[in-house]
């Protein structure tokens, strides 16, 4: 058997020629036969109560099949006894929010249900809604997530000190690939395709939605075209979905255009941040507080940890922070990239760099100064932390050393230059997880967990890990995912799955091998297996673990770092800006697969080009209702925006994250980005936009 | 309708292509079915009747060349080229972004020239030739733009792959591939969520420069 | 989408006939109609499908240049002699849209689409536009792309195209075909400001039908410009454009001619600034003056305030750029 040499790039994407040739079906694109569309009408009002539904004409249009609403739907098991949770599909007459889906009409071709969905007319019984984030800062409520050490406030009393306040808006994930349901009814069995990022925590939501045993529900969800967040729970948009299939006993596709996608799945909450930090004339941090407003539903709570990393980045004596929410007349916010970090991180690397100008200080130098040994607020050691390491690497490539510390004083063709500089962490954890590896006599090893991958990799640097275990070439390894019948995974999230799901796969395969090589009697690097299960006349040999973290992994404080190095150039007069460079320095642990490690990391630095300069769901607060709720007005970055983007891996091993010596990066990529442009963009102009996102409008000078 | 469609198309002045669904068909409530309704109706509908009145009165006939296969097809004018490929060929790989011109993900070629297909009504290709992404591989040979992606990480997630591949393409070969500067410029038609901009400038590049024919 | 009848003449009188009906539209590009179908913004009754009139020629005139109401954004931004004559007319439409959409999008389209104004587009908001009758929503909504100059108080929309404001700056002539002949009419009267009509976007005739533009041979090649503002760096309307053309000769402006993007219904032709520039040398104080004078009568809303700093940047900045100071 050969013996692959290791690639200092790693391997591609296994799923990649599937890709590239259009030969992968995303859960929208299982043409069954007889299957029918659905397309759902969601609510024009933020707040009431349905009236009236008129779908006589949507029911005599041309190719309709069902018109479905609370008035007519069947009893679902799972709203009985008042367990329905609240904003649930046909559970009940009432408004949570402008864009609540709350008619589906069924018909045979995409083209009439469309139609039908247009015809159905309902009347509402209006009541006054709150949506605005800002008129509602002083009803907020406590989280209950607070923090203190030291004494309170104690940057008041610093010599040196900020007072300032951020506001982030609304970021819609907007992933290319728009929500969908297959779901495939079979008497009491359904089959649902989807895009899930926690296939077995969806499969237990279908179970509770219908009082079904595990058996009876399957969830695939064999690729997804993107999440970044959205798309773990079963949203109401699925559960009305697979409602109305099975109501009409048929294959129903449902798929939710671009601005359903901004209601019916999710959001990062806007954020209001109050941050006071002081520091002693030499550069010292004496205090920092930081105090943030989100929004949520009246209907369905949601938290982030806005203020984490405030807590431990900096080794500051004297920190506290609170966080609260307004409940608003919204959908509720979900998890989005970097979910919590990257809006705290925001305001806190701002004001870092605002309080380093305050002292006159290189905004890195103040940072190196303040540089944290230990995890304060855990009081915990560090499992692993080479943040200065990033620093280093990043300042000489970047070539840090050529900025000027005034602002407003480079130009160069016409337009301002300026440099700006983030760090940014995130939280390395790993949760249980369950893979199994079986090697057949052809020389394959197929490998199974109920994990999914939305776009990182998954299958990729799983092939990796196993191969260079195992030590047989990765085409001989088959990855299978996506299916709730496969071992349970944990959910692809909170940059957790490279650590949960390849330790699994890292235990089953070196478990797998050591099998081979107690049946083979040796104890080869490289066994012979195929000989091995001749000689036992085998047909497989096959393992099943599951894997947990280390028992050590609680006396340590494990966070993956990132640091950004930002060229910004703005033009003067129109206040156009240009991200011309990036060099983004991860300590990301040990790196396992490189060439998809970087693209997640410049994945990530693309979305925080897009947050500081363009992204910002706009809600015209008379309606409760988007006026951007499409790709053309809610901007993301285009080719034309992105540089290019260095990526530099410190790739030192965590000794206590895994095996794999790996920490996640999936999120920490965008924590901090923002920060660095804005940075940047006060280094060229001297202008400092607390205000998100940096539009030619906030810069513009006359 | 059948009649005036008959005859020689390109003989007549104006073609009548559809007629609308006439008054009586609307009113023939009994051809169409809800569910809830009694199971009759409901097996009237999957029986096809409704189907088959609606294909005189709603259809028109479509002549299109996709990927160099022929489809005489029968489509509402209402459909799109983008669901016309996706919903009746199963042709799944142009994908569905935002259905209004504002991603690019359902980027095809029309006679060589890439468009978007979502705002492209399917009558208005009849008789053209359509190129979609399962077309640009020669068999198991890959297009020099489908192994440039591949090589380069191109994308992550895949879902706007299909589209940016189309107009990388169409990049080169309108000759607008001559610079970065040019190519991200070209390329903006087709956004990436994932964020695969710069390996996806490095593939068109690495294509370009190879001189080979796209 | 409203089922409707398709219809696909081959001769430009029988479109003429066909299209004097109610309830028929006219379908060329279709990037914008398609998209407006959609929506429910329109639900025509029939399409009535123009590509196959003969209108895509680009041609040399005695007196300037011809250009088909057919012919494709992309093609006239790339034609050799729009380039070397009217190299403002290719960098206005290279500004717009995509290269997919240029593909399709068509001159006479591309004069025919409707504002990108978000109350127009979603109909559960009020719009006089869409719906005469039914309020503006923008006018105390959120009107940050919105005009700054010959609004009324039914509509506060503005015009989206970057091509049509280079053609207004070139003193463009509209070639309209009616049952009755042809007129030709000036571009910069083609589009009209909303009034109390704010569902007229212009003065073409519900029985007429664009056949061309035509733009008159000038001197303005070697010293054009088109600057477009805008959130990102491509595929977004403009916040403001300015379209700067100018005649030096030895350092004197001896012609000008500006057209702005972005401000208003139509694109906005700055004819006292143009007059303000002539006989003056090139200098960024006299750019500056000028746009001084092009925002004379300018007024901003609750979100577009920014447009009166915006506007005379970027026209100063326009020229500055057309006359080679940049």
């Amino acid at each position: 058997m050969k013996v692959i040499a290791p690639d200092k790039d790693g391997i591609k994407r296994v799923d990649g020629r599937l890709k590239v040739t259009g030969a992968i079906r995303y859960a929208a694109e299982y043409n069954f036969p007889g299957l029918v569309y659905g397309v759902l009408v969601n609510s024009t009002v933020a707040k009431g109560t349905m009236t009236a539904i008129n779908g006589k004409a949507a029911e005599k249009a041309p190719g309709v099949l069902a018109v479905i609403s609370h008035l007519n739907v069947p009893e679902v098991s799972g709203y009985k006894d008042g367990k329905a949770q609240p904003g649930s599909p046909f559970y009940n007459n009432q408004v949570f929010f402008n864009g609540q889906p709350v008619v589906l009409v069924i018909a045979n071709t995409l083209e009439r249900a469309k139609y039908g969905a247009s015809l159905i007319k309902i009347t509402y019984k209006v009541e006054p809604h709150q949506t605005n984030l800002d008129s509602n800062l002083q009803n907020a409520v406590k989280t209950g997530d607070d923090y203190m050490r030291g004494i309170a406030n104690a940057y008041q009393s610093a010599p040196v000190k900020i007072e300032v306040e951020y506001r982030t808006p609304i970021h819609v994930h907007n992933a290319m690939e728009p929500f969908a349901v297959t779901s495939v009814w079979d008497g009491d069995k359904v089959t649902l395709y989807t895009k899930s990022q926690y296939i077995k925590g969806m499969q237990q939501d279908v179970m509770k939605l219908f009082n079904l045993p595990e058996a009876n529900v399957q969830v695939y969800s064999k690729v997804i075209g993107g999440a970044f967040g959205s798309g773990s729970p079963l949203w109401p948009y699925a559960k009305a979905a697979l409602i109305g299939s099975k109501v009409i006993s048929k294959p129903l596709k449902v798929v939710i255009d671009r601005e359903q996608m901004f209601t019916m799945v999710g959001y990062r909450s806007p954020a209001v941040q109050k941050i006071g930090m002081g520091a002693s004339a030499d550069g010292k941090l004496i205090g920092i507080t930081h105090d943030a407003i989100g929004e949520t539903a009246t209907y369905q709570r949601f938290t982030e940890g806005i203020t984490n990393t405030t807590c431990f980045l900096y080794d500051c004596p004297n920190v506290n922070t609170t966080y609260k929410l307004a409940n608003l007349d919204l959908s509720v916010p979900t998890y989005t990239r970097g979910p919590g970090e990257t809006t705290g991180v925001f305001a806190l690397e701002s004001a870092v760099d605002e309080l380093a100008y305050a002292l006159n200080m290189d905004p890195l130098g103040f940072r190196l100064k303040n540089y944290a040994e230990t995890d304060l607020e855990q009081n915990l050691p560090f499992s692993s932390k080479y943040l200065r390491e990033c620093y280093k690497q990043g300042a000489a490539q970047f070539g840090w050393n050529k900025r000027n510390q005034k602002p407003r004083s480079v130009v160069q063709n016409g337009w301002l230059v300026g440099y700006g500089l983030s760090t940014g962490a995130y939280w390395a954890g790993r949760a249980p997880s369950t893979a199994k590896a079986r090697l057949s006599p052809d020389g394959i090893l197929l490998i199974q967990s109920a994990t999914s991958d939305m776009g990182p990799g998954t299958a990729t640097v799983m092939t990796k890990i196993a191969s260079e275990i195992i030590n047989i070439p990765v085409e001989n390894i088959k990855i299978e995912l996506g299916s709730s019948a496969l071992p349970p995974a944990a959910g692809e999230y909170g940059s957790m799955t490279t650590s949960s799901v390849g330790s699994s796969v890292y235990d089953v395969c070196t478990e797998l091998k050591r099998k081979f090589n107690e049946l083979g009697g040796n104890n080869d690097d490289n066994p012979n297996y195929v000989k091995i299960l001749q000689d036992h006349k085998l047909p497989y040999l096959e393992v099943t673990r599951q894997s947990h973290p280390d028992a050590n992994s609680g006396k340590y404080s494990s966070h993956a770092y990132n640091v950004n190095f930002v060229e910004a150039h703005v033009h003067p007069a129109t206040g156009m800006v240009k991200i011309v460079r990036v060099v983004s320095v991860i300590d990301g642990g040990k790196i396992l697969n490189p060439i998809t490690a970087r693209s997640q990391i410049i994945g990530g630095v693309v979305w925080g080009i897009s947050m500081a300069l363009m992204e910002g769901g706009v809600i015209d607060h008379r309606y409760g209702k988007y006026v951007n709720s499409n790709l053309g007005e809610y901007h993301v970055a285009t080719n034309a925006d992105v540089p290019q983007i260095e990526v530099i891996f410190i790739d030192k091993k965590d000794p206590v994250t895994n095996p794999m010596g790996s920490k996640g990066i999936g999120e920490v990529g965008i924590v901090g980005v923002a920060a660095a442009m804005a940075n940047a963009v006060f280094n060229a102009t001297g202008i400092r936009v607390r205000d998100l996102p940096i539009t030619p409008d906030k810069l513009v000078q006359v | 309708m059948a009649s005036k469609n008959s005859s020689n198309e390109s003989e007549k002045d104006v073609k009548i292509l559809d007629g609308t669904r006439r008054d009586f068909l609307k009113q023939s409530t009994l051809l169409t079915a809800i569910a809830l309704t009694p199971a009759p109706l409901v097996r009237a509908a999957e029986n096809g009747w409704d189907e088959k009145i609606a294909a005189v009165y709603e259809k028109v006939p479509l002549n299109i060349e996709v990927n160099g296969v022929k489809h005489q097809l029968s489509v509402e004018p209402r459909a799109t080229l983008l669901d016309l490929l996706r919903e009746q060929l199963d042709l799944t790989g142009t994908k569905k972004g935002c259905d209004h011109g504002q991603c690019g993900a359902c980027t095809v070629h029309v006679d060589g020239h890439r468009i978007n297909s979502c705002l492209t009504l399917g009558v208005m290709v009849s008789g053209k030739k359509i190129t979609t992404i399962e077309g640009l591989a020669k068999g198991d040979q890959l297009h020099p733009m489908q192994e440039a992606f591949l090589k380069h990480d191109g994308f992550q997630c895949g879902y706007c792959t299909p589209g940016q591949i189309m107009s990388a393409v169409a990049c080169i070969r309108e000759g607008h591939a001559n610079s970065e500067t040019e190519i991200r410029e070209y390329m903006s038609g087709n956004i990436c969520r994932c964020g695969a901009y710069p390996n996806i400038v490095n593939a068109i590049q690495e294509v370009k420069d190879g001189g080979q024919t796209v | 989408m409203k089922q409707f009848q398709y219809i696909r003449p081959s001769t430009q009188q029988s479109v003429l006939e066909a299209i004097n009906k109610p309830g028929t539209k006219i379908i060329a590009g279709g990037t914008n109609l398609v998209d407006l179908m959609k929506r429910g913004v329109t639900a025509p009754d029939k399409l009535v499908d123009i590509n196959h009139l003969p209108l895509k020629s680009i041609a040399s005139t005695k007196t300037g240049l011809h250009i088909g109401a057919l012919a494709l954004n992309s093609v006239v931004s790339e034609n050799s002699l729009v380039i070397e004559k009217q190299p403002l007319l290719s960098m206005a439409l290279k500004a717009g849209a995509s290269p997919q959409l240029r593909n399709m999008a068509t001159v006479g389209g591309n004069m025919m689409q409707r504002t990108r104004c978000t109350y127009f587009y979603d109909i559960t908001m009020p719009c006089n536009k869409r719906e005469p009758g039914s309020g503006c929503g923008a006018m105390e909504g959120y009107n940050r792309m919105h005009a700054i100059f010959g609004a009324s108080q039914q509509c506060i929309a503005v015009h989206p195209s970057d091509m049509c404001v280079g053609l207004a700056a070139l003193d463009a002539v509209v070639v309209i075909a009616g049952r009755r002949g042809e007129r030709r009419i000036p571009f910069t009267e083609f589009h009209r400001l909303p009034e109390d009509h704010p569902e007229m976007d212009n003065h073409l005739a519900k029985d007429e039908l664009i056949i061309a533009v035509e733009i008159p041979d000038n001197n303005f090649a070697k010293n054009s410009y088109y600057l477009k503002v805008r959130d990102r760096q491509s595929y977004a309307f403009a916040l403001v454009s300015v379209a700067a053309a100018l005649d030096i000769s030895n350092g004197v402006i001896k012609q000008a001619r500006l057209a702005m993007g972005g401000v208003a219904h139509k694109p906005w032709r700055l004819l006292d600034a143009e007059k303000a520039l002539i006989g003056k040398t090139v200098s960024e104080e006299s750019f500056k003056q000028a746009a001084l004078i092009a925002m004379q009568g300018a007024k901003a809303y609750e979100y577009n305030s920014f447009k009166l700093k915006l506007a005379p940047a970027t026209i100063t900045e326009a020229l500055k750029h057309a006359s080679g100071l940049v």
